[in-house]
């Protein structure tokens, strides 16, 4: 005789036998944010290097100036965030068998090490080339190598500048994957969020530029800075398509990151400040966008940008891991 | 060569023989010693496995709604179960690992070298089964089929310490005949017996289950997932939106451009 229902029952402990959290906290929330923004300045310098006019020389100039201390930043933040800082260097090399190097193109932290190497390669060409054209660095073997790197066919220019964006894309884009790639509920359903963390990477880059070289008195109405006001509203435009398609997928799923104190902040600090709001500025006044509005704008996009990591990162963590784990 | 543990839930007396030889032959210490506070979950003070515990007795206390018995223990069940690393043969730690840290043996369990490890933690999200944890040593810990005792012909210390033979550890295509056959014989009796670990489950368990209810009554994932599922498809999204924000991006790029050639129709390209 089989057992009857059995309604009433002290069951196993509810953390036992689900994915755990990684314990990923503020380093490597900090590290998608300026992430995003060393590949999302570089990809937009370069960009502009290659298909801008001669006035855009200061954005390109800035976007090169910031990926490789960007960059910089984000190692450290890595390094300090591992168990064993001082093994940092296993994840490129076999530590067992040195100097054999190590890539697991299927693992998204594998692959992301990768891209964080190739694209340091990229930043720092980028930024020994812009201090050196701003006079900055009177050291005669860099203005040598510079002169040198002028005078090779353009072709060449071009392939380095478009692998060097295919880099900054892989960077601002890999982080979102990162999360996909666990067991751990929302974050394995969110298929779109390598998509969102890109869009975002590119809409707090242009913000960046765009308050810096309102910062260095460039007016609003700048040809340079309206072109970049504009794709940061297109990339705010994409962004919030793929906040909605990411709800959408995720449906009931999505409810640590869309319920409670987690989903306040989501909805007032990453939809309404870091997308609506922006978003509304920059139609009410696409052509001739005041300073202030501007630069309110870009402020409110930055503040969006690390609400969504923070919202994205510590969410699926909670109560396991609490919001101000470093 | 496929070692694993074969654990027969029907047949464990949640004794904690497993719990105490693992600690004592791997040298792990006590949690918080001395200060070990009660979880109030039947006789399961361990909670979880952790860094420390590489093998956890839980306890599922199954009591009619009305507390109506026909007698001592009838209508009511306590299901009792030693939970371990399932040294999965698609395992999602070994993965993700970006150090090489986790690796398969010869023995086909997943092994991970705390020489190698440097804590990044991607193993702990990966395992769909939560069993792989960060130790207070910035290392990740789990259980090592006791590799050391193996390569010297040795069981691992849980299956040696089983009184019952609860946990039984060999090759597992013969385990996996044993619990069959095992399944058969309950079936006979009139209990509804299923083995928690065949292909269905992440391609395998080398370390599987028979069980007499759900597996989510067990704290085992109906369903449990491997971390790369979904991340060709989140690669695919991250290149269709970097097209979408070149496209956009060269679109104002060029407007203003022509914008400007437009209003300005004498003015020169300015040198390059």
């Amino acid at each position: 005789m089989s057992p009857p229902l059995m309604a009433l029952q002290w069951a196993v402990n509810p953390g036992s036998g689900v994915p755990l959290p990684p314990r990923w906290g503020w380093y490597v929330i900090l590290y998608f944010f300026v992430g995003g923004l060393a590949a999302g300045c570089y990809a937009i310098a370069a960009a502009l290097d290659l298909a801008g006019e001669p006035r855009d020389r200061d954005t390109v100039r800035t976007g090169y100036l910031l990926a490789l201390p960007g960059l910089l930043i984000c190692t450290l933040l890595l390094i300090i965030d591992l168990g064993r800082p001082e093994r940092f260097w296993h994840m490129l090399i076999k530590s067992k068998h040195v100097p054999a190097l190590l890539l697991k193109y299927w693992s998204p932290i594998s692959l992301g090490s990768w891209i964080l190497a190739v694209f340091g390669l990229f930043a720092f060409v980028a930024f020994v080339g812009a201090v050196v054209d701003a006079g900055r660095l009177r050291w005669r073997a860099a203005e040598r190598a510079v002169a040198g790197v002028r005078r090779l066919p353009s072709g060449v220019r071009v392939a380095w500048l478009a692998l060097g964006i295919l880099a900054g894309c892989a960077l601002g884009g890999y982080t979102g994957v990162l999360l996909v790639g666990t067991t751990r509920p929302v974050w394995y359903n969110a298929i779109p969020l390598g998509g969102l963390f890109l869009a975002s990477a590119a809409s707090t880059s242009y913000a960046l530029l765009l308050l810096l070289l309102l910062r260095r008195g460039r007016a609003a109405a700048d040809p340079a800075l309206v072109k970049l006001s504009d794709a940061d509203g297109w990339a705010l435009l994409i962004e919030l398509a793929l906040v909605v398609l990411l709800l959408l997928m995720l449906g009931a799923v999505a409810r640590p990151i869309v319920s409670g104190v987690y989903g306040a902040l989501f909805w007032i600090g990453v939809v309404i400040v870091g997308l609506v709001l922006p978003l509304l500025l920059h139609v009410r006044h696409s052509e001739r966008s005041a300073f202030a509005g501007l630069r309110g704008r870009a402020v409110l996009v930055l503040i969006g940008g690390l609400v969504l990591r923070f919202v994205v990162v510590m969410a699926p963590q909670w109560p396991r891991v609490p919001p101000w784990h470093l | 060569m496929a070692k694993g543990f074969y654990t027969d839930t029907t047949v464990c007396i949640g004794c904690k023989a497993c719990q105490v030889a693992c600690h004592q032959w791997n040298g792990l210490p006590a949690e918080e010693p001395g200060e070990r506070e009660l979880t109030g979950d039947s006789y399961d003070n361990t909670g979880t496995l952790s860094a420390l515990n590489w093998r956890h007795v839980k306890f599922i206390e199954q009591i009619p709604e009305d507390r109506h018995q026909n007698g001592f223990l009838d209508g009511s069940r306590w299901l009792m179960m030693s939970d371990v690393c399932k040294h999965c043969v698609h395992a999602g730690c070994l993965e993700v690992c970006p150090t090489g840290a986790i690796i398969r043996t010869e023995f086909d369990s997943v092994f991970i070298q705390t020489d190698v490890c440097n804590g990044c933690r991607a193993c702990l999200a990966a395992c769909p089964f939560g069993v792989v944890d960060i130790g207070s040593d910035g290392k990740a810990h789990k259980c090592t089929l006791c590799y050391d005792r193996l390569q010297h012909g040795m069981e691992p210390a849980c299956a040696q310490a089983c009184p019952t033979d609860s946990i039984r550890f060999g090759e597992v295509s013969e385990l996996m005949a044993l619990a069959e056959q095992r399944a058969a014989d309950l079936g006979a009796h009139g209990i509804q017996a299923q083995i928690y670990g065949k292909d269905d489950i992440v391609g395998g368990l080398n370390c599987f289950y028979l069980l007499v209810d759900k597996p989510e009554v067990y704290g085992l994932p109906a369903k449990p997932e491997l971390p790369s599922s979904n991340v060709a498809a989140a690669l695919g999204g991250s290149a269709a939106t970097a097209a979408l924000l070149a496209i956009t991006g060269a679109v104002s790029f060029r407007k203003r451009r022509m914008d400007d050639m437009s209003r300005d129709e004498s003015a020169p390209e300015d040198e390059p």
